[in-house]
């Protein structure tokens, strides 16, 4: 075989015809190309709704608290509500990566990336609410251990710093965990971009080509964050937990709220999950990579947890009773038939006992029942910290003391903010990079190629 | 010296040639391939990733730094909480663990990057977009006299293609 100048290899290899191009490959990133119109209206919905939350944000950092309904005995309002909530909305990412990587289940290729988006997203938002429940946003190194001219260092004791550091490790760790993923992924958009698109990918794929090398790191990179990822997630909402527990407030002060907080993330984190990807589906026809089978396991996670909210709910009333506490039992007798009664029952109904129907198997395929459960779950899941945080706070020790809390418009605003928040980076999301992790697909389907079958994803 | 670049459809050919090819004495080799696959990382490299050593040390400095700034900052600026010791070891668990995590995380990614040359740079010379879409490639550098031996061996395992180019 005479050797051929140089440059005919390439010419070879990347003649017209010659490369045969993935089907994986042309509908994932399908998703990136051409014009959408519900991905327009959704996006110029979210923006307004954005600008709206904005505007009312300035006009409260203006005016002070004050504007945002916080009066006594209540200073931890809807912010406190929506950040726990959207914490809790980012576990599931992690869950379905690292958690359900190590256990090998394959199923969680096609929905990960999804998953993990929705994380880094969802924390980017919930980061956002501490600062804006302090009020004076211009101070929020304060919450930092930084040297300073006064020698005073923060308070190692205290449940508010070890949440800073959860949720500061917990947002890098999961972009790490994301972009690590998303690296081979870019590659395939740079070899099929053009122009500028070709540079940034270019960049951005940091000269990743697949070699053995390169996947072996690759492999255990992910292998590593897995494995640290994997009590990460599980610290991370426990500490968020201790915010509340670690105080003598009834209603807050119980050893199960752990495990508890953690089950309830993970439930309306995977709620999440299927309330953003089934129109993501629908909208960008991937219905050959999320097929009902990820639907269906996703809802017996539901399913799962729910059971796990129901016997937390039902433990946190029998303790109460069976410690014979007054405080304890007045505090959960309010929950249920005090002026906060029907947040309660939202929560019981929503969280507990519609989800029961995803025991019937046909339900947990049919995609919009599935939308209006979840979305109904999300909505529990919020009415859920709203009870324990609401309820406790306005009916402590003193009677006297009590008072009633009612969230104002501009609370409102910016709780619906939020979401237009997490919607727009995720609708941005889709339009650049894959939303589906290609590399794991394929990895799954040449395994069913070289083994002769197909397989789900 | 020589190179061969040889296209394959499936990892488990890959993964017997490079076998084969190192076995011959061939081990200036690279894989392309558009997913990972077990069976040609081992064939290719069996030795344990050097990942690990830079989560270990990630690990070891976040738990050493958790523990160091919180003993250190008590001290400075001693204040006495609920009863408990200025310097108290078991909430120091908590920062010490998440930064146990997030050092060990960062360490991991660097030593990504490091490994596995992961930085803007020019793509090498015989990769192809192929490669990220179904195909696998193995590139050989050899003597000139030896590439009719390393072509038979690719052909042997169901190479698509065995294309030759002169090394530089």
């Amino acid at each position: 075989m005479a050797p051929p100048p140089a440059s005919a290899i390439a010419d070879a290899m990347n003649a017209p015809g010659n490369p045969r191009e993935s089907q994986t490959n042309v509908d994932i990133m399908a998703v990136t190309k051409g014009f959408h119109w519900p991905w327009l209206i959704a996006l110029l919905f979210a923006l307004s709704g954005v600008g709206l939350a904005a505007a009312t944000l300035a006009w409260q950092t203006y005016e002070g608290l004050g504007v945002a309904g916080y009066q006594a005995p209540v200073f931890w309002g809807v912010y406190i509500i929506t950040f726990v909530f959207w914490i809790g909305i980012g576990h599931a990412g992690t869950l379905i990566s690292a958690i359900l990587f190590l256990f090998r289940a394959k199923w969680r290729n096609a929905i990960n990336r999804g998953a993990e988006t929705m994380t880094v997203f969802a924390v980017l938002t919930a980061a956002l609410f501490p600062l804006i429940h302090i009020g004076r946003l211009w101070k929020f190194y304060f919450l930092l251990p930084y040297p300073n001219q006064r020698y005073l260092w923060v308070n190692f004791k205290s449940p508010l710093l070890w949440d800073v550091f959860a949720v500061n490790t917990y947002l890098t760790i999961s972009l790490l965990f994301f972009l690590v993923g998303l690296i081979p992924d870019i590659a395939v958009a740079r070899d099929r971009a053009v122009g500028w698109k070709k540079a940034v990918y270019t960049v951005l794929a940091g000269g990743w080509q697949g070699t053995g090398k390169q996947w072996k790191a690759h492999n255990r990179t992910v292998l590593h964050l897995s494995g640290i990822a994997t009590p990460l997630v599980l610290s991370v909402h426990s500490i968020v937990s201790w915010d509340f527990a670690m105080s003598i407030v009834p209603g807050w002060h119980a050893t199960i709220f752990a495990p508890y907080f953690v089950a309830g993330a993970i439930f309306g984190g995977f709620a999440m999950v299927v309330v953003v990807m089934i129109p993501v589906r629908r909208i960008f026809r991937l219905e050959r990579y999320i097929t009902d089978y990820h639907f269906e396991n996703m809802s017996r996670f539901i399913l799962f947890t729910s059971l796990i909210c129901g016997y937390a709910y039902g433990a946190e009333y029998f303790i109460a009773w069976y410690s014979g506490v007054e405080f304890e039992q007045t505090s959960f007798w309010q929950r249920a038939f005090g002026p906060y009664w029907f947040s309660t029952w939202c929560m019981i109904v929503f969280n507990v006992v519609m989800p029961q129907l995803l025991w019937i198997k046909k339900l947990r395929t049919n995609l919009p029942f599935l939308f209006i459960l979840c979305f109904f779950i999300n909505l529990g899941m919020w009415f859920e910290r709203y009870v324990i945080i609401i309820t406790s706070l306005s009916r402590e020790y003193v009677p006297a003391a009590w008072g009633l809390y009612i969230p104002s418009t501009v609370e409102l605003i910016v709780l619906t903010g939020s979401f237009c928040w997490f919607s727009m980076f995720f609708l941005l999301f889709l339009k650049m990079f894959p939303i589906i992790a290609i590399a794991e697909v394929k990895e799954l389907e040449i395994h069913a190629k070289e083994h002769g079958h197909g397989g789900a994803h | 010296m020589a190179t061969l670049v040889s296209v394959y459809e499936l990892p488990s050919d890959v993964a017997n040639v490079v076998r084969k090819l190192k076995a011959r004495g061939f081990e200036d080799l690279t894989t392309y391939s558009p997913a990972p696959f077990e069976e040609i990382e081992l064939a290719e490299d069996p030795r344990p990733s050097k990942v690990r050593a830079f989560t270990l040390i990630g690990g070891l400095a976040g738990v050493v730094t958790g523990f160091g700034i919180q003993i250190w900052m008590s001290m400075d600026w001693p204040l006495k909480i609920a009863g408990k010791n200025i310097a108290a070891i078991p909430p120091m668990w908590i920062i010490g663990f998440e930064l146990t995590i997030l050092f060990g995380g960062i360490l991991t990614v660097l030593g990504l990057f490091g490994l596995g040359g992961l930085y803007p740079r020019p793509l090498d010379e015989h990769y192809s977009p192929r490669f990220s879409a179904e195909e696998f490639g193995v590139v050989v550098r050899c003597e000139e006299r030896d590439v009719a031996e390393v072509e038979a061996l690719m052909r042997g395992h169901n190479a698509k293609e065995v294309n030759l180019a002169p090394s530089h």
